[in-house]
């Protein structure tokens, strides 16, 4: 039972970022490379902010923002430099490993001696000194169905309908006399915002902040939006950002099956294996779909 | 309609799940600390590397010494990050999960994840191959566990690089390093080579880099400023170590190595810590802790003191450079050929 709250918990922490990356890379149809910066990122303006004493929760918003910050650059370089859209990830991404270590002062940030968002004064007071282990997720889960809910609220707004217009056909923005580029770099900013957001709480969860914490992090996002989809994408029921969130659930699951059963020895390839397990079982069932169809 | 009563059920099951596992969390949180008939550890390695790799040995072999074998009492679980934070954290907290005996944890990412998932599930931590626990912040000050967490510290012995590298080149001013900008270990032994090699007379040039790719162009540039490089116990350059072996020994330039391995594949000599016996001592602490004998949090974190000398007496001969006999009689282990890899 441990080991899938574990997985939960991972997935749940991961699942922020593969909003992120739903945002640009299902919606834009922008690949944003920025992800590798922007989740280290959160993780380092959260490191330093509590290292300060600045409230945990009081750190998620900032670091939210300072993602913003660092997807509006990401666009900017996109839209008003015309660079093309994978060398400006490249470009954010490259710099920010230089700020997040100018911002966390050192490459490797230990958080045990500081408060964050599952161990602070307030949790305490109610729990008393021995804080109970569900807290942990029940604090993501919170924070997770926030991001969600208000993502969900914001693609039903104006703002929202254009941006899922210029991933699908930009001349209807330019026809309702839009700038698509504004557009694209608001798309971005938010997304990368998440990004760095879930960066924070994983920081605050693993306690450590790691220079290295963001290398592969757009792999591990994309993997979740695919395995979300491909296993969601019949059932139109459930909502693409709760099948991005349970994508990230089952990316994590494969990871640590096939960390249960292999050891040291095989565990990239018994992950692969596993992906490509779930994507063909959920093409399976289309194909089925259709033909009952 | 449908999509929110999808969402809610979602919803719900989840919490479902995570009140199940409250429930189980509460009654088995009994401590493991007697002796028992069967221990079970787990072993977070944080990446497929020599010196590392030849920790996890030790650990093993210093466990058998004290009575706890494979196989007959002992069940070990080994898992390794591939040097990915993510992983590394995934690891810890399935071990915790699994409600282990011990932790084993290789290396600082592996230690501070390995801590942090085991802290409240009381499961003690071993960790080795960890260069500053102070700044790790696995123990104060004064060595003391910043809880159920103890092990070994594999700080380089640069005094005694200093002094040899001095002894074998006289006439050395610079010393090149190369170094990864990630890791917390070579980050600090950067600053201890700055803050000691004025007393040798070395100055110290230092190349950062972030990635594999960058060793050759950050080597090429080195190389053009120093009279020798030496090396730290960087998992970045140590893996591209032949990469720069070959780039040195074009133009004649010496690089001195961290530890036996790395003398064994062609660096001039070094003065290093055993890694197998780092690796045994802190199997020995762990077997301390399993047994009931001592708790991880009464015992501070271990240095090893003493370096040993290698020397590859071929690279000597390659480079034209006399190794004094003093040296050579000091030395561990001398090799007189140039091995391609273990």
């Amino acid at each position: 039972m441990d080991f899938l709250i574990t997985v939960l918990e991972q997935g749940l922490i991961y699942g922020i970022m593969a909003l992120g990356v739903y945002i640009t890379y299902k919606i834009l149809d922008f690949p944003d490379l920025s992800v590798d910066g922007t989740f280290p990122f959160g993780a380092a303006v959260t490191a330093t902010l509590l290292k300060f004493g600045v409230n945990p929760y009081l750190t998620l918003l900032i670091s939210f923002a300072a993602g913003l910050v660092a997807g509006i650059c990401t666009g900017l370089i996109h839209v008003k430099f015309k660079v093309r859209d994978l060398l400006s990830g490249i470009i954010v991404m490259t710099g920010l490993y230089t700020i997040n270590m100018y911002i966390a002062g050192t490459n490797n940030v230990p958080l045990f001696s500081v408060n964050t968002i599952f161990r602070n004064d307030m949790l305490t007071g109610i729990f008393g000194d021995k804080i109970p282990q569900w807290v942990d997720i029940v604090v993501i889960l919170v924070i997770v169905i926030i991001c969600k809910l208000l993502l969900d609220l914001y693609l039903k707004t104006q703002s929202g309908y254009l941006l899922r217009a210029v991933g699908d056909n930009d001349m209807i923005v330019t026809s309702l006399a839009k700038d698509k580029g504004n557009v694209k770099i608001l798309g971005l900013a938010i997304a990368n915002g998440l990004v760095a957001l879930s960066g924070s709480v994983f920081a605050q969860q693993s306690r450590v902040f790691d220079i290295s914490m963001g290398t592969g992090a757009l792999v591990i996002g994309l993997a979740s939006v695919i395995i979300g989809f491909s296993f969601f994408k019949k059932l139109s029921f459930v909502k693409t950002t709760t099948a991005v969130i349970v994508g990230s659930i089952f990316y994590k699951a494969c990871v640590a099956l096939a960390l249960k059963v292999a050891g040291a020895e095989a565990t990239k390839l018994i992950t692969a294996v596993l992906f490509l397990v779930i994507l063909v079982v959920s093409l399976d069932r289309k194909k089925k779909v259709k033909i009952n169809a | 309609m449908k999509k929110k009563v999808m969402a809610v059920v979602l919803g719900m099951s989840m919490m479902a799940a995570t009140l199940a596992g409250c429930g189980k969390g509460g009654d088995s949180g009994v401590a493991s600390g007697k002796e028992k008939e069967m221990y079970t550890i787990g072993i977070s390695q944080f990446a497929e590397h020599g010196s590392l790799d030849n920790c996890r040995e030790g650990f093993i072999q210093g466990l058998k010494e004290e009575g706890l074998e494979e196989g007959k009492n002992l069940t070990i679980k080994l898992n390794n990050a591939d040097a990915d934070m993510s992983t590394a954290n995934q690891i810890a907290s399935n071990l915790a999960a699994d409600k282990v005996d011990l932790i084993c944890a290789i290396a600082t990412p592996s230690a501070q994840t390995a801590f942090n998932a085991a802290m409240e599930k009381n499961i003690p931590v071993i960790y080795t191959a960890v260069t500053n626990p102070v700044e790790a912040e696995l123990a104060t000050e004064d060595g003391k566990p910043v809880g159920e967490v103890t092990g070994t510290s594999d700080e380089l012995p640069v005094e005694a690089q200093l002094k040899m590298i001095r002894e074998i080149l006289p006439d050395a001013k610079t010393i090149g390093i190369l170094y990864t900008t990630s890791e917390a270990n070579s980050v600090y032994s950067i600053e201890k080579y700055e803050e000691l090699a004025d007393k040798y007379g070395f100055k110290i040039e230092k190349a950062g880099i972030t990635n594999t790719s960058e060793i050759q162009l950050a080597a090429a540039d080195l190389l053009g400023k120093v009279d020798c490089l030496t090396n730290l116990t960087d998992n970045t350059v140590v893996s591209a170590l032949p990469t720069v072996l070959g780039m040195a020994d074009e133009k004649g330039i010496p690089v001195f190595g961290s530890e036996i391995e790395q003398v064994r594949i062609g660096c001039l000599a070094a003065e290093g810590i055993e890694y197998v016996q780092l690796g045994i001592e802190t199997g020995k602490m762990a077997a301390k802790v399993l047994k009931g004998e001592a708790k991880a949090s009464d015992m501070k974190y271990e240095l090893v003191t003493e370096s040993s000398l290698y020397v590859n007496d071929k690279v000597a001969e390659n480079l034209g450079i006399t190794v004094p006999d003093t040296m050579k009689e000091r030395a561990v282990e001398s090799f007189d050929q140039i091995v391609e890899k273990k």
